[in-house]
């Protein structure tokens, strides 16, 4: 099969910059106010000699390829009709599980170079008219592959778009960094990654006073020039005078450098050959890449796509489209990109052997029957499931916000006679206020609930919303609703800050909140240009934008109301049209809406159908991000064919759930936390050792900022007091990050500035470790005189019960015997208890089991 | 009002055709912390160890007036003009402002553009700008691009193990933190006044009840009993939480961290030298910390240079005094240490003030023209560079842009601000988009 991403609704006249730009009339645009103005160049990959290593891994046969002696060679035969066209050769062997690439150790010698040529790599081109045969020779065997050359015209026009842009594009001339940012380089500006050709055309031959091009003596042209770098380039030597490129650019530019011929086909599809394959370790695997025009013509482009990996540490890939597996097992998506259209080859290389069955794990979900799949495909087995203190702790943090309270731990290893009480106690949990405390905090971070601009009591009220949403498990598209189409006065309609927040940009931010955090599109990039990885242009972007163009508010309020208005808002244009944006769905048609209605219901109507693709996949992706800590798709909100989810059928299950069961949030939470996935051990296997993308193991990740400061005060049995709410209130019940807290911004509590949940991050610093370690903050909490040591000593225990009650307060579980006798035996040897009890509760506070929830 | 962008003649973006792009993964796309730290290795391997270089950055926030101190126009009417008179420096022909006589006598060791521009008045947005080369689009309380000291600290890490690599003084910059490239690059701060007599730095040393013995003690146990296997998460952040603890109980027990914090040690001269205000003691804490392997410093230097009302009794009776002082005990003081080559001294606000007085006494924010001073860092000292129109209101030759002013900082520091680094949206975003450094200076 062939992996293929179609782009339809690409509209190739977009012109980069002009959304951000004003002219300036004197002179070039050297001088920019533009806004989010970036060079978007995919991470470059290696260079052309990236050493093969060899295969290690036993060879394979595989059925169903064309195949001689074993070897199999895409294509069978070669075919040339034209003098710019070249062919990669992609060569397997075959074996029992499937094709294992031999392109790289194969040997290649063309019978007649007068015909036809060949490179070490397996790449062909042709000469002259006539046949011939390759032969390709592995391990003693040779296959031939016939090739054939039609007539070729080697004057025929070099075509400006299919072979002078491509080149561009390869050698970086349009990447962001250079030529292709919105300001241009030098005074010479080309489109982002040649997505406009006639905008190209105009920069080189009809600009730069002809001094870019130079038909008579073309070495002289600036292109060659400065790309070979003949004369100083900023940009150095992109390619070498006796290169392809070179001569091909040369040839164009003797022939007077002709436009492209107006009847030119256009790209419409590309293919990656072969399809998905498994791969082995350090081994290699050549891509061959074809265009497919809209005459029905293909050509294949493997040396001048660009290519790009999702997960290099598994795979990488070089810019001939070879890819290059590690020592690391996994999936990657290798992307080649070729104007405008993309392709993804999924490449995976096994954590161990094929199984039929996954022993110790009895499947009674849905999820894990998904997931079990998945891994009997990967090689992969899950560690054991988690015991019951481990799954309390977890639990409680991923449900509520908190770690377990001594008492919830007795009881819950008490209660040793049910087989359910796993599910009772999620039930439980679900229904306790802290859940929804929890999720409206989780939730009013994205939403940028803050109180900056005079809105703390619109913040409180959006958190309450917020909260009782939650509480009453509401679905989800009445929460979606109530934030998108918001209206009124603050009191009213509390979601009305989420717009009050984005007021200076009211219009852009909006859009790519409304895109990000709902629809899982990462927007952005398609307000200025077509986005490099994905099929959105600037008509998307402004097509949702103009959902929000009739949106009027207030002069008086902080919030002020907002409201629906019969007329147009915004002074700001789509640069496509010149003219205030209109609302277009995504990928669908324009809206249809009389003035009386507001656009953004007939938008929450599109997103909440049960068709609409976006909106219950990244929702329910958001969740299981949530709790399994990686989204299938990761980010959990980056959803693209590009950036493909790690079990599509197991994100398409509980998308299809979610929706048929009128976005029941708790319902897909409880499917979730219930399964045994979730419920495995985070301690890896040796078959699961490298897992990082398919939950054979819980992915143990550090407590949140919110989250960890109120188990650093429910462990010392302290109380942090905030200034201006409740005395009882903790962190995690703070409606905005407004609260002043040294603990709270040296552990990166987000300032709710953006719509995406990677504000957290998880990176650690000097300042949380001397503040839990060495601060008087800490030390007090520690010591507190109500505090647990306190309490503990007031009652007089026995030692070994003290210790047991600082274990399950911290850590949530009972110390296990060497645990009990080291610190026995510390405290023991200490004049004091009490410090020595202090001492004790210290090391568990600054112990890694405690700071993770794992 | 502001949109002054028909009066640009040309930034120093494309002014000329320096060699400066480095061909190679780097440039065009987005690095990660393992190539930086293959790019480091690998220069190491060919003996090209980058200098142990650094950057000591004074931030003006609130917008310090050029026109009253280093781009006077003495012939202006008197509405732009202001009250303060001009004096020559010990470079001929270079005159600036009456209240900086101390930077005078050593404008040789100085470098001022004067042509410093953008067009974003509001603090937030301007200050966020200067800082991280990007203008936002909204006006927030925290980076949406890093602050350049992040970039340093991502890129360059501390000239010295047991130290931050990027410290702001004497609290955290609102707009100082490190956005997309991660919490790790935040700044580390005292959060205290290098000024008062009982200076420490926030929990850096032991807490009243903890002897040095106990927290020896304490680590002891914590070796004993923190065995939660390290493998369990998936990105690597419990190792790398071992990393900061073993760094940090380092920076606690020897006194390396300790020592370059001490003000104390300082000669009480050399104090008075630069200034017994927090300027001129966080001037002074800056090159010790530099000198002990620090790689970028970010100095607040004080919040009043937001001068509305009465601008010229602020300026001269509390500001300039104060910035005078300090800036230029610091240039000298590193200059007879032989640091001035490897330290550069950078002095910048969110913007300039308007030439046009207002009715108070006072100017109000002006993006259109703004004065940044330089010092060390091997850049060309002794010069005026760039030039303002007859009021200062905007540049008339070599206007430079934050990218101009910032590529010339990472210039010094041999960074590559072409180096792309993912953004939340995984956009590859360059650490500058646009600007080159300043000819005249480098």
């Amino acid at each position: 099969m062939v992996a293929r991403v179609c782009l339809t609704g690409f509209n190739a006249s977009i012109k980069m910059g002009e959304c951000d730009f004003p002219n300036v009339d004197n002179g070039p645009r050297q001088f920019c106010t533009t806004r989010n103005r970036h060079p978007a160049s995919p991470p470059a990959m290696f260079n052309h000699s990236i050493p093969v290593m060899s295969l290690v891994v036993a060879l394979h046969a595989a059925a169903g390829l064309h195949a001689a002696e074993g070897i199999a060679v895409t294509p069978a035969k070669i075919r040339f009709d034209d003098a710019y066209a070249r062919r990669q050769v992609v060569v397997s062997v075959n074996g029992g599980e499937g094709a294992l690439d031999i392109t790289t150790k194969s040997r290649y010698r063309m019978v007649d170079s007068a015909i036809a040529r060949v490179d070490v790599h397996g790449y062909v081109q042709p000469v002259a008219a006539g046949d011939t045969v390759l032969e390709i020779t592995w391990e003693g065997q040779t296959v031939a592959v016939p090739v054939s050359v039609g007539s070729l015209d080697l004057d025929r026009p070099v075509h400006f778009g299919r072979e002078i842009v491509p080149l561009l594009t390869r050698y970086g001339c349009n990447a962001g960094g250079c030529h292709g940012k919105a300001s241009g380089q030098n005074g010479f500006k080309l489109s982002l990654f040649g997505f406009d050709q006639q905008f190209d055309y105009q920069a080189l031959v009809l600009e730069g006073r002809g001094r870019r091009l130079f038909a008579a003596t073309p070495e002289r042209s600036l292109i060659l020039a400065k790309g070979s770098g003949s004369v100083p380039h900023g940009g150095g030597r992109r390619f070498d005078p006796d290169s392809e490129a070179f001569r091909v650019i040369r040839r164009w530019v003797e022939q007077g450098a002709p436009r492209e011929a107006a009847d030119s086909p256009e790209v419409v599809a590309l293919e990656i050959e072969p399809g998905d394959r498994i791969l082995p370790l350090v081994g290699a695997q050549q891509l061959a890449v074809l265009v497919r025009y809209s005459d029905g013509t293909t050509r294949d482009v493997t040396r001048e796509a660009q290519y790009n990996s999702n997960h290099e540490r598994v795979a990488a890939v070089n810019s001939d489209g070879l890819v290059i597996t590690s020592d690391e097992s996994g999936e990657a998506a290798i992307m080649a990109r070729y104007r405008g259209q993309v392709a993804v080859f999924r490449g995976i290389v096994r954590h161990g052997a094929v199984q039929s069955e996954i022993a110790s794990f009895p499947i009674e979900t849905e999820i894990d029957r998904l997931v079990a799949d998945k891994w009997k495909k990967l090689g992969l087995a899950p560690s054991p499931l988690a015991d019951d203190e481990t799954f309390l702790r977890r639990v409680t943090v991923d449900l509520c916000g908190r770690i377990p309270t001594a008492d919830e731990v007795r009881a819950f290893r008490a209660d040793t006679g049910s087989s359910d009480k796993r599910a009772r106690l999620i039930d439980r949990l679900l229904a306790a206020p802290d859940y929804a405390t929890f999720f409206a905090m989780r939730w009013g971070t994205i939403l940028r609930n803050s109180n900056l601009a005079g809105s703390t009591q619109a913040a409180y009220a959006f958190h309450n919303w917020l909260k009782d949403l939650i509480a009453r498990n509401r679905p989800y598209d009445e929460l979606v609703r109530g934030v998108v189409a918001a209206s009124g006065e603050w009191q009213d309609a509390p979601a009305i800050n989420w717009y009050w927040q984005m007021r200076d940009d009211q219009l852009h931010q909006v859009t790519a909140d409304t895109a990000q955090v709902f629809l899982g599109i990462r927007l952005q990039c398609a307000r200025c240009h077509h986005h490099p990885y994905e099929r959105w242009g600037q008509d998307d972007y402004y097509g949702l934008a103009g959902f929000f163009t009739r949106l009027g508010r207030k002069s008086f309020g902080e919030p002020p109301p907002y409201f629906p208005a019969a007329r147009v808002t915004t002074g700001e244009k789509n640069p496509l049209t010149g003219q205030t944006p209109e609302p277009k769905y995504l990928a669908g048609p324009a809206a249809q809406f009389t003035s009386e209605q507001d656009p953004r219901h007939a938008l929450v109507d599109w997103m909440t159908r049960p068709d609409n693709p976006f909106f219950s996949r990244v929702l329910v992706n958001r969740l299981w991000g949530h709790f399994l800590g990686r989204g299938l798709v990761d980010q959990v909100d980056d959803m693209r064919a590009t950036n493909p989810p790690s079990n599509p059928e197991l994100l398409d299950y509980l998308a299809r759930d979610f929706t048929e069961h009128k976005f029941d949030m708790q319902r897909t939470i409880r499917q979730i936390v219930l399964s045994r996935t979730y419920q495995l051990d985070s301690a890896p296997i040796d078959a699961n050792r490298r897992d990082q993308q398919n939950y054979a193991r819980f992915y143990a990740r550090r407590l949140i900022a919110e989250v960890f400061h109120d188990a650093v005060d429910q462990a010392t049995g302290s109380h942090t007091r905030f200034s201006g709410v409740a005395s009882t209130a903790r962190a995690i019940d703070l409606p905005h990050e407004g609260f002043g807290s040294y603990f709270l911004d040296t552990f990166d509590r987000p300032r709710r500035v953006t719509g995406c949940e990677c504000e957290r991050s998880s990176g650690a610093t000097l300042g949380q470790v001397l503040l839990l370690a060495n601060s008087d903050e800490v030390e007090n909490k520690i010591a507190d005189g109500n505090g647990l040591v306190a309490q503990l000593l007031k009652q007089t225990r026995p030692l070994a019960e003290m210790i047991d009650e600082i274990y399950l307060n911290a850590l949530g579980r009972p110390p296990r015997p060497d645990e009990l006798s080291k610190t026995t035996a510390y405290v023991a040897a200490q004049d004091k208890p009490q410090p020595a009890l202090e001492d004790v509760l210290w090391t568990l506070i600054n112990s890694k089991e405690f700071m993770f929830n794992h | 009002m502001l949109d002054l962008l028909g009066k640009i003649v040309q930034t120093c973006d494309g002014a000329s055709r320096r060699n400066f792009l480095k061909v190679g993964t780097l440039a065009a796309g987005g690095a990660t912390l393992a190539d930086m730290l293959r790019l480091r290795a690998m220069a190491a391997e060919q003996g090209a160890s980058l200098p142990r270089r650094a950057v000591i950055q004074l931030w003006l926030g609130g917008g310090p007036s050029h026109i009253d101190m280093y781009d006077l126009k003495p012939h202006a009417p008197a509405e732009f003009r202001g009250e303060f008179q001009e004096i020559s420096t010990n470079v001929a022909g270079i005159r600036i402002s009456e209240h900086l006589p101390l930077q005078a006598a050593i404008m040789d060791k100085l470098a001022v553009v004067r042509s410093g521009t953008h067009t974003n008045a509001g603090h937030g947005m301007g200050s966020q700008w200067m800082l991280t080369g990007y203008q936002p689009t909204i006006e927030v309380n925290d980076n949406i691009y890093p602050a350049c000291g992040a970039v340093v600290s991502k890129v360059r890490g501390p000239n010295a193990p047991g130290l931050p690599a990027y410290v702001n003084l004497p609290r955290r910059l609102g707009l100082g933190n490190a956005a997309y490239l991660g919490a790790s690059y935040n700044p580390f701060a005292p959060e205290n006044d290098p000024n008062s007599d009982g200076f420490n730095v926030r929990n850096l040393k032991l807490p009243g009840r903890v002897s040095a013995d106990r927290l020896g003690r304490r680590r002891g146990l914590l070796g004993d009993l923190d065995t939660i296997r390290r493998d369990i998460d998936s990105h690597g952040d419990l190792v790398g939480l071992d990393k900061f603890y073993r760094d940090a109980m380092e920076m606690i027990t020897s006194d390396q961290a300790v020592r370059a914090f001490d003000i104390h040690r300082e000669d009480p001269k050399l104090r008075d030298q630069y200034g017994r205000n927090d300027l001129g003691q966080c001037c002074l804490l800056a090159r010790r910390l530099v000198e002990a392997g620090v790689t970028y410093v970010t100095i607040q230097a004080g919040g009043g240079w937001d001068t509305h009302g009465d601008n010229f009794a602020q300026l001269k009776n509390n500001l300039l005094p104060k910035y005078d002082r300090a800036v230029a005990a610091l240039v000298s003081d590193l200059s007879a240490r032989g640091l001035d080559q490897d330290v550069l001294v950078m002095t910048l606000g969110e913007f300039g003030r308007t030439p046009r007085i207002n009715g108070g006494s006072g100017r109000d924010h002006w993006p259109g023209a703004m004065s940044v001073l330089y010092a060390g860092g091997g850049l060309k000292m002794g010069q005026m560079i760039g030039t303002t129109d007859a009021r200062a209101e905007y540049p008339t030759s070599k206007p430079a842009s934050p990218g101009c002013l910032l590529s010339t900082m990472y210039h010094t520091l041999g960074i590559d601000w072409h180096t792309a680094f993912y953004d939340q949206g995984r956009r590859p975003l360059p650490i500058l988009n646009e600007g080159r450094p300043i000819d005249d200076l480098v």
